[in-house]
């Protein structure tokens, strides 16, 4: 009876979620359609378009028409994969066609230039603060008046917000839009927007997950996956999608202004191309040997009495990543070690020690721009403080001891043998403060117990340090070594910034880096495909020096993740 | 729960009515560009010309706004330019203009440019330096304004120097100049040396102010000079010059050298006048003389503990402030053949993707008028770029310092005019070149070597 009751009454609406259901197979119908249609369309007169853009076009619309198609099937078949082909074409077709929209209507650039009228209606806002704390002030008396207070508050939040809204130019912004529908274009968006968020609403409801018969954990995954699709579709549009277009990019010889040539491995063959002659004397010309219409003398050597000759494509790559190796052999000792010292002094529980803390971490987190401005100055060869400090230091040793010590006068920034070394000591200065915070961490998740079971057994402080610290802080020290690596090999703004005059190279080159010299081809001298290309010699070398680090931490059996 | 839902409803109506708002805001920022329908898509600017009778039609009856950027060095600057930018606004009929401050301590003005460039956001109108017009003419990023400029009653090439006008009407198709039109120089500048004059006084050395006038201020004066003012103290310098092209480059011509054989088509920097020049140079170096090369000499010109430092009319601002001492400016001395400068310059120019090509031809020659130019150059800053002896006259009068005859010296006797490669890639070229001279100059490696090399590497700038 009670059966028969609840199917007389869900059978309407189990009729209306049916003919729903139709809907959605007649637009995905339509969808499957106009997707294999529209791909065939931008194939044939995408001619003139870039062959990446085209190939994208193409291949996202068979895909549509492809995927278009299984839902079509599946969802007459009730099989939930239908459901979910489904949610998922509507839903990228929904944020499409509202990015889209909001773009065409000049939505993100207008938020962008909404500082500039924000501040008309700031007297509003504080006026509705105002309506909030007269409202809050009513909890002091009795339910009555409280309604009262509320009241009170809330009109005058809602009228604030209504003049908030005129004075920023609510009225000019929906002439704006209103004016902005003069073209198909944003209608075909909006009627998208609405039939693909309506088709989306269809197949979510909890009706058709019934119709489809989804089980819990296919609910809960699917609302797993729309939670995670801001971050995911972020993840894709801006970081993933450039990526890809890089590496195609690294294809071209792509200058960002015009329509980039399809040029294969060019860019590498270029970047890594070197030659290598025997000289009959150490001082031999390279010129005599190597075809210098092609090939710059990049270094000379000698073995066993036989010198040779290195030239290079681009001399210039291989300064920068010579530079770069060199930088990360100093920079990550140099930011690792003291920090792990430094650590374990800022582990006590000595009074004021959490100030001592924050002023470590403090070069961390100020600007790397006004840290190597200042440096800039330190390191002035003239009027720096730090040769300043070195000749009071000279000076006193000559005076005071029987030393006769020589003021260097060090050229920190002009000399090529000096300069790489500046550009080290400000990094290292700078990364130390945050290894010291990770080092500090793993300091305290290790058992003090182990402390003072070593003090019993007799062990001195080095002892514990290096049979208990150092082992425990393994893991720690593998991922501060890895991010030091990384964060060393991609070294930019402190050279950047820090050496002066027009040309961050320094002397002789000494401080072009591979970020640096990448940065120069693709925004200072319009190669961008040959800028992708070293990008990507760049990633593979990081990405080589990474997995080379997990082996080793790995044989070491002290893996990050065990 | 009912109040939960009435604040959840409000919230989301007012962002919404808040989003739209925005739109309002955005609509208010750039009328013209809705007004206006011209499309110029074209990469070298030949559609946009084409186009004109549209534009120049739409844009007689209608409002057009004009973003338009250069290069101020410092806040007074940006003022300046500011007022000039309303007065402008206020005076040209049909065109509003949006001035921005181009550039920043931190980030290169060029860089930024290039790259709103690449994303097509980059204004109307912009200055660029002189180096770079071949650039971006060749690959079309700037409009060829040769069609109006001729059509413009009272216009003429000459009104401008020599040097910058043969560059900006170089048309790279025929190889020929004065057949195009890439831009109008902002301002000219020349290099001086600026005096320390307590110092001078202090070490008895010669004026090189008198020693000018008279006809014997050359390399030879210039390192006795140099070395009476080293000797007065170990951390007071003779000399002090900037790490770029312009300072050595000047030695470099002053000896009979180039940067560029004859035609600009390939290197000249291994001829014996170049290295001449070099050489000598390296010997202000070697002798102790100078501030090391590459170190910023400004600061401890500024403090007072250089005695010479040679550097533009830009300098001239930060003397003004900083300077707590005499001083003044001398012409740069003559060198093996005789007087020698720079004739720096920058030029104002339309992006090829303007919607209003008329509209920004008539700015650029608003921005280049003497007035104008005098408004800009009463700074301190800037030299005008017309050839106009009023102009000149009132940029005498344009004090500290008092000399300021040198600058305009350095103009008239025999400047090399900072100019682009048309045959090939000037930043190519610098950065093959500054490291090389900087290794001489430091002592990393010898002239000799340096000669033996250094055409071998920058010539592969002129087959890019």
């Amino acid at each position: 009876m009670s059966t028969m009751a609840v199917e007389s009454q869900s059978s309407p609406p189990r009729v209306n979620n049916e003919r729903l259901l139709s809907l959605a197979v007649l637009w995905h119908i339509v969808l499957a359609l106009g997707g294999l249609v529209g791909a065939v369309f931008a194939w044939i007169s995408g001619e003139s378009l870039p062959i990446v853009v085209r190939i994208s076009l193409t291949t996202g619309l068979v895909l549509l028409g492809i995927l278009s198609a299984t839902a079509v099937v599946m969802i007459r078949r009730r099989d939930h994969r239908g459901r979910v082909i489904s949610l998922f074409i509507n839903y990228l077709g929904f944020v499409f066609c509202v990015v889209a929209l909001m773009q065409l209507l000049g939505i993100f650039t207008g938020l962008d230039a909404f500082g500039d009228t924000f501040g008309r209606g700031v007297v509003f806002l504080a006026t509705a603060f105002i309506g909030y704390l007269i409202g809050a002030f009513g909890d002091r008396y009795n339910y009555a008046a409280q309604q009262r207070y509320k009241r009170i508050g809330r009109i005058i939040i809602i009228l604030s917000a209504i003049g908030f809204l005129i004075a920023v130019g609510i009225f000019q912004g929906m002439w704006a839009v209103l004016s902005s529908y003069d073209s198909p274009m944003p209608f075909a968006l909006s009627l998208g927007a609405i039939i693909f968020g309506c088709i989306l609403w269809v197949m979510w409801r909890q009706a058709s997950a019934e119709i489809f018969k989804a089980t819990n954990a296919q609910k809960e995954a699917l609302e797993g996956y729309l939670f995670l699709s801001p971050n995911l579709l972020g993840f894709i549009v801006f970081f993933a999608g450039p990526l890809l277009l890089s590496l195609y990019v690294s294809f071209t010889n792509s200058d960002a202004f015009n329509t980039p040539e399809f040029v294969g491995l060019d860019n590498y063959a270029t970047i890594l191309d070197l030659d290598f002659a025997a000289l009959s004397s150490p001082n031999q010309l390279a010129s005599e040997v190597l075809d210098t219409t092609v090939y710059d003398e990049l270094t000379r050597f000698t073995i066993l009495g036989q010198s040779y000759v290195v030239g290079a494509q681009d001399k210039l790559f291989w300064t920068a990543l010579g530079n770069t190796l060199l930088f990360v052999l100093m920079a990550v000792p140099l930011s690792v070690i003291p920090a792990l010292l430094l650590a374990n002094l800022l582990n006590t529980k000595l009074r004021g020690m959490k100030v001592f803390r924050a002023v470590y971490f403090l070069p961390s987190v100020a600007a790397v721009v006004g840290i190597a401005l200042v440096w800039q100055w330190l390191f002035n060869s003239t009027i720096g403080y730090i040769n300043y400090g070195i000749t009071l230091l000279t000076d006193f040793l000559t005076t005071n001891t029987p030393l006769t010590v020589d003021d260097p006068q060090i050229q920190w920034l002009s000399q090529s043998d000096t300069a790489l070394l500046a550009v080290v000591l400000m990094s290292s200065w700078q990364w130390i403060g945050f290894n010291t915070v990770l080092f500090l961490a793993g300091l305290q998740s290790i058992p003090k117990v182990l402390y003072e079971a070593a003090t019993v057994d007799g062990a001195g402080a080095w002892a514990q340090f290096r049979k208990i610290t150092l082992p425990l802080l393994a893991p720690t020290t593998f991922f501060v070594m890895i991010t030091a690596v990384i964060q060393a090999m991609q070294v930019f703004e402190q050279v950047f910034i820090l050496i002066p005059g027009q040309n961050p190279a320094g002397p002789n080159n000494s401080t072009l880096t591979m970020v640096l010299y990448l940065y120069q081809k693709g925004f200072q001298r319009f190669e961008q495909g040959y800028a992708s290309a070293i990008a990507w010699v760049l990633f593979f070398l990081i990405f080589g020096a990474t997995l080379v680090q997990f082996r080793r931490q790995r044989s070491a059996g002290t893996a990050y993740d065990a | 729960m009912k109040h939960s839902k009435f604040w959840l409803l409000f919230v989301l109506l007012f962002g919404l009515m808040l989003t739209l708002a925005a739109c309002g805001s955005s609509d208010e920022e750039e009328p013209a560009t809705d007004e206006t329908t011209t499309e110029t898509d074209s990469a070298d600017g030949s559609e946009a010309m084409d186009e004109e009778p549209a534009a120049a039609e739409s844009e007689a009856t209608e409002e057009v706004t004009l973003r338009w950027r250069t290069r101020p060095d410092n806040q007074a600057e940006i003022d300046v330019y500011s007022s000039i930018s309303d007065d402008l606004s206020a005076s040209l009929e049909g065109i509003t203009l949006e001035y921005e401050a181009g550039g920043s301590e931190t980030s290169s003005y060029q860089d930024v440019l290039k790259t709103e460039l690449a994303a097509g956001t980059a204004p109307d109108v912009f200055w660029i330096p002189g180096t770079d017009v071949a650039d971006f003419a060749t690959r079309g990023l700037i409009l060829d304004m040769r069609e109006m400029a001729d059509a413009t009653a009272g216009y003429a090439d000459g009104d401008f120097y020599e040097g910058p006008m043969f560059h900006l009407t170089f048309n790279p198709e025929t190889g020929n100049t004065g057949e195009t039109l890439w831009g109008l120089p902002r301002d000219v500048s020349a290099f001086a040396l600026y005096l320390n004059l307590d110092l001078l006084a202090e070490s008895g050395a010669d004026d090189p102010r008198e020693l000018a006038a008279n006809g014997e201020w050359d390399w030879d004066a210039f390192m006795e000079v140099a070395a009476a003012i080293d000797a007065l103290g170990d951390d007071i310098s003779g000399y002090g010059q900037s790490g770029w092209w312009g300072p050595y480059g000047y030695w470099i011509n002053a000896a009979g050298g180039n940067f560029f054989n004859e035609d600009r088509t390939a290197c000249g920097l291994d001829t014996p006048e170049a290295l001449a020049g070099l050489e000598f140079q390296k010997s202000i170096y070697d002798a102790g003389l100078a501030i090391p090369y590459g170190e910023d000499p400004e600061p401890p010109f500024l403090a007072g503990q250089v005695g010479m430092f040679q550097n533009g009319r830009w300098a001239t601002p930060g003397a003004r402030a900083s300077a707590d001492f005499n001083w003044d400016v001398v012409k740069l001395p003559d060198g093996p053949t005789g007087p020698s400068n720079w004739l720096f310059w920058g030029a104002y120019v339309v992006n090829a993707d303007t919607e209003h090509p008329e509209a920004a031809w008539e700015l650029v020659q608003a921005l280049t008028t003497a007035e104008t130019q005098g408004k800009i150059a009463e700074l301190g800053a800037n030299i005008p770029s017309r050839v106009s002896q009023e102009a000149l006259d009132a940029f005498l009068t344009f004090t500290p310092p008092a000399n300021n005859q040198a600058f305009l010296d350095g103009l008239g006797e025999n400047p090399v005019a900072e100019g682009p490669l048309w045959a090939g890639n000037w930043p190519e070229y610098s950065a093959i070149m500054d490291p090389a001279v900087s290794a001489v100059l430091n002592g990393d490696t010898s002239v000799d070597d340096f000669g033996a090399t250094i055409c071998d590497e920058a010539n592969k700038a002129f087959t890019q």
